[in-house]
């Protein structure tokens, strides 16, 4: 019997289902046509998006023919597998994920081929977001830009941070979806009833981007930064001006007052469980709505809604890009390179981006997500992430990006858990960051110190 | 010592039926996850609805490498097991036995020391290098030899109080009648260093079996072993409890059953080799 | 006795070649990195050189600097009261014949875990909101502790994990020693009217010590490498409260992609232990020569 291989490296396992599918594929499908493309390998880490983006590809399979392999790893360990292919004689990998937060160290280092080599008349479809110009870059200028860089880059998934709140709690104390800090906070403060129930939880470890990625719709909407201007050159570091003070100190009261009581130690997984269990009324989180919505996984379906993290009156919602991006290393064959071309073209199409997104995962394209599914109770994610991208923001354009949140995360985490008082921990993170940064060949002057 | 009065037997076996439940409580609490829904497990139900799911996507789910992760285990920890044990054996007779300058014998022992207790991690990198190129990256033989490397300075150090038992009087008279080094080995040696090679082996077979951060580095897919499939549910934004709790049940159970079959022999082995 | 020479070699030989292919040269690469600082510009790596400002840099490194500290407190406060703890249980438990092979079975357990795994049980284990230490704690009548977060409490909460998952192994090993002993100079000890404690404290652990000594080594060893559990429990953290040298190499090396100052802080960590074990040695050597 002829059949498609689904995934040839599944050899070992679940024969029986596999034969079944095989035979629904040759019987439904008469698009089980023969490959026209090379086999591939899509390295990914572990991620709540992953089984929908797997149900993806199996669809591409089952409708082309050709042969995609998922190299799934553990999230720990899976940016240093993707720069080791990347540097060695060929790459085991034909279609690097790669994260917001890192992305750049392979834009920079000149390790991936521009789509429009592969193929000249490569667009982006106008569908697809590009998440704040971050699909192109300047190999000459280094630096993103979308008037005369290259396309390094398809988004997979618009990860960003969403309020997530308690809509059935909200209507039982008729309160309104905040849109600013001081909103959310009296909204909290109603809320709060610790232990039972905990206003807001938030997520203050030190990680790899945990505690940065937590603060920075507060420091931004407050008109703070890290640095100046990274887009536009000006590496001034920022991170002890007075607008970032402001956004930290209202992180600090949400924490202080209405917040749970161990937001140091509370990782992303923590702050999940609480709102899984009931146990916290607004969360900032990225879009699973898997992880909500399932009754295996939560006593809270279906009273979860979203809405784009808070603002201030003078700035907007600013949500920092926690986007994944796919990229093509130059360091393969041409015909593997043909092969996630013609992967991450159908991958932009309306087609596949509503089964990505009936599939469970967030899609990257404005069409899918302002479509009728966002109508939909299941898809009621779409709206706040809809409103949010156009003013999410990348994080880091600098490849010195893991040396400075090695900082923030440390530096951040201590102002939370009271160990260092939050000024002294924003100065010595100023004068931690400038160093990595001189040192790196950046002027990057300090402000004076906050006292 | 030996009392042999009511309360002191009492006291005794409360002691350690005590430590026993201490030690037991996180297994039982584990298989037990494994059998429970996230939220069940999250809310600390005692009492609940025992499910297949998670050990059905551990096995079954086409995401999960489950069942070849753990295959790769099996060759990776028991071929370096034999590996280890081959190399240390024939390296520790020969250093003990067969009458090297004694700067051999220290400088050996003091770099293999020295190795054993610097972090894994710190070679991981310099291995993937090497091993991408001469073509032998992405291969269990790599992960083989990683852990061969890894777990010799230990084979080295236990072999080594084992055949210094040997007694040298009955290696020369071996020799004496005009048996060569393998024949001395193997019907001198051998014999006598027996429960040092279970113990040893064992020891290096779990040890590798356990091995996370070298196998994170050098192994992709194919070659990946069970610690990196059971850390895939360590996910960036949330750890799958549930399925890591039936994964890690399903891992312990080789580790187990020979623990069930050969537990006299591994603390006779251990001990007589580590107390001396 | 060519035959000899012939075999000298020969059964020498895998040993030395694993060891100076996979130890030895990766170590000396190790160390020419040290002095670099690597870059990669258009897809080749550009080595600098920085001469020794990557070690320099290590000694202000504020987290290598907690790393180490953290790592000689976690090795040291674990080993030593898995040791107590071991001896003590052992003491106690002398001469239990009924159930032996069961809690021998058990005890073996804990080494068959992946750490990794143990890192997670235990980390639910210690969920400040679902955890069933907290919830046992609320059940007394106590405060909930904040076990992982807060700064002050985090590195023992680690130190307990570990003294859970390696005190069954001293244990029994420290038992088996006692098992060992010769029990007709108790005897004498008692005609000679010695207390227990007396036959314990002049007895039982002067000819225990070279048990003690090994165990308190393999353990040490391990100890002193810790990181799949410190990577699932606290990552590090909050704050430097839990960092471990392990870890910061692991970071500074892979995850920030720096491998000269990596290396730079290997090298170190190599030499200290490398002093270390040379300084243990001499010290063992004058105590065995007097």
């Amino acid at each position: 019997m002829r059949h498609i291989p689904i995934n040839s490296t599944h050899a070992l396992r679940g024969t029986v289902r596999r034969t079944l599918a095989a035979m629904l594929l040759v019987t439904t499908s008469t698009a089980a046509m023969a490959a026209d493309q090379a086999p591939m390998t899509i390295v990914i880490n572990q991620s709540p998006w992953f089984a929908g983006f797997q149900k993806v590809v199996e669809l591409y399979q089952s409708e082309t023919g050709n042969t995609v392999n998922l190299d799934v790893n553990p999230f720990a360990g899976s940016l240093e597998k993707q720069r080791h292919a990347v540097r060695t004689g060929e790459s085991p990998y034909d279609v690097l994920i790669m994260n917001a937060g890192f992305f750049i160290e392979f834009y920079s280092g000149g390790f991936l081929e521009p789509l429009t080599n592969i193929e000249a008349g490569f667009k982006l479809s106008p569908d697809i977001y590009t998440f704040d110009d971050s699909v192109y870059w300047n190999a000459e200028t280094k630096q993103i830009d979308a008037a005369n860089g290259d396309l390094l880059s398809v988004p997979v998934n618009p990860f960003l941070p969403l309020l997530h709140y308690r809509a059935d709690l909200y209507a039982e104390k008729g309160l309104n979806v905040p849109t600013t800090w001081d909103e959310l906070y009296d909204n909290a403060k109603a809320l709060h009833n610790p232990p039972a129930m905990y206003g807001i939880s938030q997520r203050g470890q030190r990680g790899a981007f945990d505690v940065t990625f937590d603060v920075l719709p507060y420091v931004w909407s407050h008109g703070g930064a890290f640095f100046a201007d990274q887009k536009g050159g000006d590496y001034t570091v920022t991170i002890n001006s007075p607008e970032t003070l402001a956004g930290m100190e209202t992180y600090l009261k949400l924490a202080q007052d209405v917040g749970h009581p161990s937001t140091a130690g509370q990782t992303q997984t923590n702050v999940i469980q609480n709102m899984a269990t009931g146990q916290a009324a607004h969360i900032q989180g990225v879009p699973a709505p898997a992880l909500f919505d399932d009754p295996a996984n939560s006593i809270v379906v279906g009273k979860v809604n979203y809405a784009p993290t808070p603002g201030t009156a003078e700035y907007p919602s600013s949500p920092p890009l926690g986007h994944w991006l796919a990229g093509v290393p130059k360091n393969i064959p041409d015909d593997r390179k043909a092969a996630a071309l013609a992967f991450l073209t159908w991958f932009q199409t309306d087609e596949a981006q509503r089964a990505y997104a009936e599939a469970g995962s967030p899609p990257v394209s404005r069409a899918v997500l302002t479509s009728d599914l966002a109508d939909k109770p299941e898809f009621r994610y779409m709206k706040a992430l809809a409103d949010s991208i156009p003013n999410a923001r990348l994080t880091f354009v600098i490849p010195e990006a893991s040396q400075v949140l090695a900082i923030t995360e440390l530096r951040l985490n201590q102002a939370i858990s009271g160990e260092l008082p939050l000024k002294e921990a924003l100065n010595t993170a100023a004068t931690e960051i400038a160093k990595v940064m001189t040192d790196s060949g950046y002027t990057a002057p300090v402000l004076p110190p906050l006292e | 010592m030996h009392s042999d009065s009511l309360i002191s037997t009492i006291t005794r076996h409360t002691v350690l039926a005590l430590s026993a439940l201490i030690v037991i409580f996180p297994f039982l609490w584990i298989v037990a996850a494994g059998f429970k829904t996230q939220i069940d497990l999250l809310l600390g139900k005692f009492l609940f609805v025992p499910t297949w799911r998670n050990f059905e996507s551990v096995l079954f789910n086409s995401g999960s490498d489950f069942l070849r992760n753990f295959a790769n285990s099996v060759i990776v920890a028991s071929t370096s097991m034999v590996l280890v044990l081959v190399v240390a054996t024939l390296a520790a007779y020969s250093l003990y036995r067969l009458r090297w300058p004694s700067w051999v014998l220290h400088s050996l022992l003091a770099w293999s020391l020295v190795f054993h207790m610097v972090p894994p991690i710190t070679l991981a990198g310099a291995w993937f290098t090497m091993f991408r190129s001469i073509g032998m990256d992405n291969t269990l033989s790599g992960i083989i030899l990683a852990h061969t490397t890894l777990n010799l300075p230990m084979a080295l150090w236990m072999m080594g109080v084992f055949i210094r038992d040997v007694p040298t009087e009955l290696v020369d008279a071996a020799s004496m009648d005009g048996a060569r080094t393998p024949q001395v080995l193997r019907h001198v040696v051998l014999p006598i260093v027996r429960p040092g090679l279970a113990a040893t082996g064992i020891l290096s077979f779990i040890f590798s079996w356990n091995e996370f951060p070298v196998v994170l580095t050098l192994a992709q897919r194919q070659t990946a072993t069970v610690p990196i499939g059971i850390g895939k549910y360590a996910q960036d934004n949330t750890v799958a409890f549930t399925e890591m709790a039936a994964a890690s049940t399903l891992s312990m159970l080789p580790a187990f059953l020979l623990l069930l079959i050969a537990q006299r022999f591994i603390v006779r082995g251990l001990t007589s080799g580590a107390v001396k | 006795m060519k035959n000899d020479t012939f075999w000298r070699y020969t059964t020498l030989m895998p040993a030395v070649l694993l060891f100076v292919a996979l130890t030895v040269v990766p170590m000396v690469n190790l160390f020419v990195l040290s002095f670099h600082h690597v870059e990669w510009i258009e897809r080749i790596a550009i080595w600098k050189s920085v001469g020794w400002s990557n070690y320099t840099a290590a000694f202000e490194d504020n987290l290598f600097r907690a790393g180490a500290f953290n790592t000689v407190v976690f090795a040291v406060v674990a080993v030593t009261v898995q040791m107590v703890l071991g001896f003590i249980l052992a003491l106690l438990t002398i001469g239990v014949t009924r159930g032996r092979t069961f809690y021998r079975t058990v005890f073996l357990l804990p080494i068959l875990v992946p750490g990794i795994i143990i890192g997670a049980i235990w980390k639910l284990m210690y969920s400040y909101d679902f955890g069933v230490i907290n919830k046992t704690a609320i059940f007394l009548g106590m405060s909930p502790q904040d076990w992982l977060g807060n700064p002050n409490l985090a590195l023992a909460s680690v130190i307990v994990v570990d003294i859970w998952h390696w005190t069954p192994f001293c244990f029994l090993l420290l038992l088996a020693a006692l098992e060992s002993l010769p029990q007709d100079i108790y005897e004498a000890a008692r005609i000679d009217g010695s207390s227990p404690w007396q036959a314990l404290r002049f007895i039982t652990l002067p000819l225990m010590l070279p048990a003690i000594i090994v165990t308190f080594v393999f353990r040490m060893i391990l100890a002193l490498k810790v990181f799949d559990e410190v990577y699932l429990l606290t990552g590090g953290g909050p704050g430097t409260s839990t960092e471990v040298v392990s870890f910061t190499i692991y970071r500074r090396f892979f995850t920030e992609d720096r491998p000269g100052y990596g290396a730079a802080i290997s090298i170190i960590t190599f030499a200290a232990v490398a002093i270390l074990i040379f300084v243990a040695g001499r010290i063992s050597r004058r105590r065995k020569a007097s």
